[in-house]
């Protein structure tokens, strides 16, 4: 048990306590679509054409950017559309997608990994292998786990997160006790890629068989398990970090900067698939979960399933739903199921449609300071992001704010805080980007002043230069005339 | 950190403090009697009143009024005014408190000011015979409203409150037992009950009323070492007065209270060496309104200065 903490958080006990442990597997789905922009920045690019057959674990797009891993099918069959398609966000925008109809085969690509003898490999080659997988942090922030792997080198100890951390979320404690071999395996792939000397399995306390299964499969003294209070908000990276270590992450600066690497647990399996197997990152283990499903569960699903599919097997009730993916504090409403499974998708949450609390007057009660783990005050951060008082919000440090939703969790008045404070950061965000376009305008216009300004300037001394030369050719030519006619006058002079 | 969810929402919250007010409120009806019950019962009438139409006026849905908030304020005012005042006392106080201490700066969580102070600050300055006769006995059912609703001359029932009687007794160099167990110090005690209460349920922090105590007795305790023809001691100032009702009833409101946890210390501390200055050499005997009131215009001041420091900066 760790002897640290951070400040604030909540305790927030399961909804929804799955009533079946084990994961469920589900079969290749009929048709998969892959969204190829899987986080802010660049999407990747489709390498296979409509009517094109793909196998599993075949590269369908991939992108020149570091940031942008590759993309793998996940079933085999025939690329049937390359179009764009919804993510799973409120917002509903649309990013490009390929689209696969299976064959039914299930025909996997060759696959060649290291074998269990990692070290037959260097480093590099190793992260080279983790990002053709095409693996992601998979815990939600969908972070190219090679660039963090590469900016960690060195790093003394990596921290393996398997806090869960979301009450509803349930898939990395299903994980762990489906695959401890394969995790600690993948840690210890992990160590060798980044020359750390421990590993620390962070898991919450209440995640008993996971422990004593991780704790059986251990031989490495290099790692340990450590259980964490299952206090909300503990996956937080930075919290995680404070609560393990005591040590605090400035903002601004990554972990990595002070020797430690921070992985997903469900990232590290894939990690293990990646390195050793040679399997890219097709299925992940998603929790399907909430107070309209009859049988809520684990489940193994092929990237790119579509949601109402995995729904189905829950046995959602006949009533309309509320549908939230990724989590009941951190996670986004959806309208409705007609999204496909990202690499990120952890969990979707499946309700009875509840009536809404209704927002009523801040009273700064401060409740929502005091479990703020960040030490934020919402409270006022509130006030200056309803106004759209952006200055006065970044004073208040509002881009340190994690999002977590502990406030909008213990507020009396049912505010929902971190929708102000996402909409602030966003203000925030186009005032800045508008601040940049401002200032390249107008050093676009300075120098288009500037070169106006030269061009008259070598023009009027072009053509003071023209007249100089004009004046003295007329003085030189009157100064001929006068010297003709002195001449002439002396030969007249002469003559007579 | 927080375990679940202690209170549901923000009308639970108020009927929390109203709770707490039980105690000390069957105090003052078991010393004062019904006079203390017409009181309440006016100022929730108006208060509730005021609400409404205001809320119509400004073109609000008047499900606020569930809030609980105006039924607060108004009960604050009542046990804070003297169990014999004339009922337009009450009506008056009220009205200005919800109208001018809330609804004109746009309703709950946007006045700056205690709407409950401030409707007793306004009734202590324009009508300071009324505000200052109290009453040390027991009113019947029938007695209370006679007193209350006719213009029947009260002197006979009016005596000075104990902090009077010890500013009094004081400036005429007379001997004051400043430790004796009088009314005010059970009804202190019943309100420092209730405020444990509201401790326990979560519904105050313990920085206000921890710092308030604090600045009383540090304040008394300096007066008493510098200045003892005026002093009364802390003992003596912090069971009399609205100490304790102040500590955990009026200073916690937290709309016009500091927000900070730093800046909730300073601005308890604070009023506690105000109300003591105020009460030792103000004309007024109590001073619990002014300070507060005084300290709520600092809010903004005190909330800038007293930010907490963020994690990872």
């Amino acid at each position: 048990m760790s002897k640290h903490d951070f400040r604030g958080g909540v305790l927030i006990e399961n909804p929804y306590p799955l009533n079946q442990l084990s994961v469920v597997e589900v079969p290749p789905p009929k048709k998969a679509i892959y969204l190829l922009k899987q986080r802010e920045g660049a999407s990747a690019k489709p390498k296979v054409k409509v009517g094109q057959k793909v196998k599993v674990g075949q590269v369908i797009a991939v992108s020149n950017n570091d940031y942008c891993v590759p993309m793998h099918s996940s079933i085999s069959g025939v690329v049937s559309a390359i179009d764009d398609q919804p993510i799973a966000h409120s917002s509903g925008l649309k990013v490009p997608s390929i689209s696969i109809e299976s064959d039914g085969k299930d025909d996997w690509i060759s696959l060649k990994g290291c074998g269990e003898e990692v070290d037959k490999c260097t480093p590099d080659e190793i992260i080279e292998k983790i990002r053709n997988a095409g693996i992601v942090g998979m815990g939600g922030a969908g972070f190219p786990a090679h660039v963090k792997i590469k900016g960690a080198q060195g790093a003394k100890t990596i921290i393996i997160n398997a806090t869960e951390c979301d009450p509803a979320t349930l898939c990395d404690d299903a994980l762990m006790r489906k695959y401890p071999e394969e995790i600690i395996k993948g840690i210890e792939v992990l160590m060798y890629a980044c020359q750390s000397q421990k590993a620390i399995i962070a898991v919450e306390e209440d995640k008993v068989d996971a422990i004593i299964k991780l704790n059986q499969t251990i031989k490495n003294k290099n790692i340990c398990v450590e259980a964490v209070p299952i206090k909300y908000s503990t996956g937080a990276e930075k919290l995680l970090i404070k609560l393990l270590l005591d040590k605090v992450i400035p903002t601004g600066s990554f972990a990595s900067s002070s020797g430690v690497l921070c992985q997903n647990i469900a990232t590290v399996k894939a990690i293990y698939d990646a390195v050793v197997i040679g399997k890219p990152l097709v299925s992940r283990i998603v929790t399907v979960n909430g107070s309209a499903l009859k049988n809520p569960s684990n489940y193994e699903v092929r990237i790119g399933s579509s949601f109402s599919d995995i729904v189905k097997k829950s046995k959602p009730s006949a009533n309309p739903h509320e549908i939230r993916v990724g989590g009941m504090m951190m996670g986004v409403d959806v309208p409705d199921k007609n999204y496909s499974i990202c690499k990120i998708t952890s969990s979707i949450i499946v309700d009875e449609i509840k009536i809404k609390q209704k927002e009523s007057a801040c009273i700064r009660c401060s409740k929502c300071n005091e479990v703020c783990p960040i030490n934020l005050l919402p409270q006022q951060l509130f006030w200056f992001c309803k106004s759209d008082n952006t200055k006065k919000a970044s004073s208040y440090d509002l881009q340190d704010c994690i999002e977590c939703g502990c406030c909008s969790y213990v507020c009396p008045s049912h505010i929902p805080l971190v929708e102000y404070f996402q909409y602030g950061k966003a203000l925030v965000k186009k005032e800045l980007r508008e601040q940049e376009l401002a200032a390249k305008s107008r050093e676009r216009y300075e120098f288009k002043e500037f070169r106006l300004d030269r061009i008259k300037q070598e023009r009027d001394k072009m053509m003071a230069e023209k007249k100089a030369a004009l004046k003295a050719k007329m003085a030189k030519e009157k100064d001929n005339k006068a010297k003709i006619a002195e001449a002439l006058k002396r030969v007249n002079d002469k003559k007579k | 950190m927080i375990t679940g969810k202690p209170i549901l929402n923000t009308s639970n919250l108020m009927l929390q403090v109203i709770y707490g007010l039980i105690l000390g409120v069957a105090l003052q009806f078991y010393f004062f009697g019904w006079g203390v019950i017409y009181q309440i019962t006016l100022a929730l009438i108006t208060g509730i009143a005021a609400e409404i139409i205001f809320l119509k006026i400004r073109k609000k849905s008047i499900d606020v009024i569930k809030d609980n908030s105006a039924a607060l304020t108004a009960i604050l005012l009542a046990i804070s005014i003297p169990s014999i005042a004339p009922w337009w006392i009450v009506v008056l106080g009220t009205s200005f408190a919800i109208i001018f201490g809330k609804q004109l700066y746009g309703g709950l969580g946007s006045n700056p000011l205690n709407p409950a102070m401030l409707g007793y600050a306004f009734l202590l300055i324009s009508f300071p015979l009324e505000m200052t006769r109290w009453t040390s006995s027991f009113l019947s059912f029938g007695e209370g409203l006679n007193v209350i609703f006719s213009s029947i001359n009260i002197d006979a029932l009016s005596s000075a409150t104990r902090l009077e009687e010890a500013k009094f007794a004081l400036m005429e160099g007379e001997v004051f037992n400043p430790i004796q167990i009088d009314q005010t110090v059970w009804i202190n005690l019943g309100f420092l009950f209730g405020g444990v209460y509201l401790f326990y349920k979560k519904v105050i922090t313990w920085q206000i009323p921890l710092s308030f105590l604090a600045g009383i007795i540090v304040m008394s305790a300096l007066l008493m070492l510098v200045d003892s023809d005026h002093a009364m001691g802390p003992v003596f100032h912090l069971f009399h007065g609205a100490t304790m009702l102040g500590a955990f009833f009026i200073l916690t409101d937290p709309v016009s209270s500091s927000t900070t946890p730093r800046g909730r210390l300073i601005f308890g501390f604070l009023i506690g060496i105000l109300v003591i200055i105020i009460r030792t050499y103000g004309s007024y005997p109590d001073g619990v309104a002014f300070a507060v009131l005084l300290l709520n215009i600092a809010v903004p001041l005190i909330d800038y200065y007293s930010k907490p420091k963020v994690f990872g900066r």
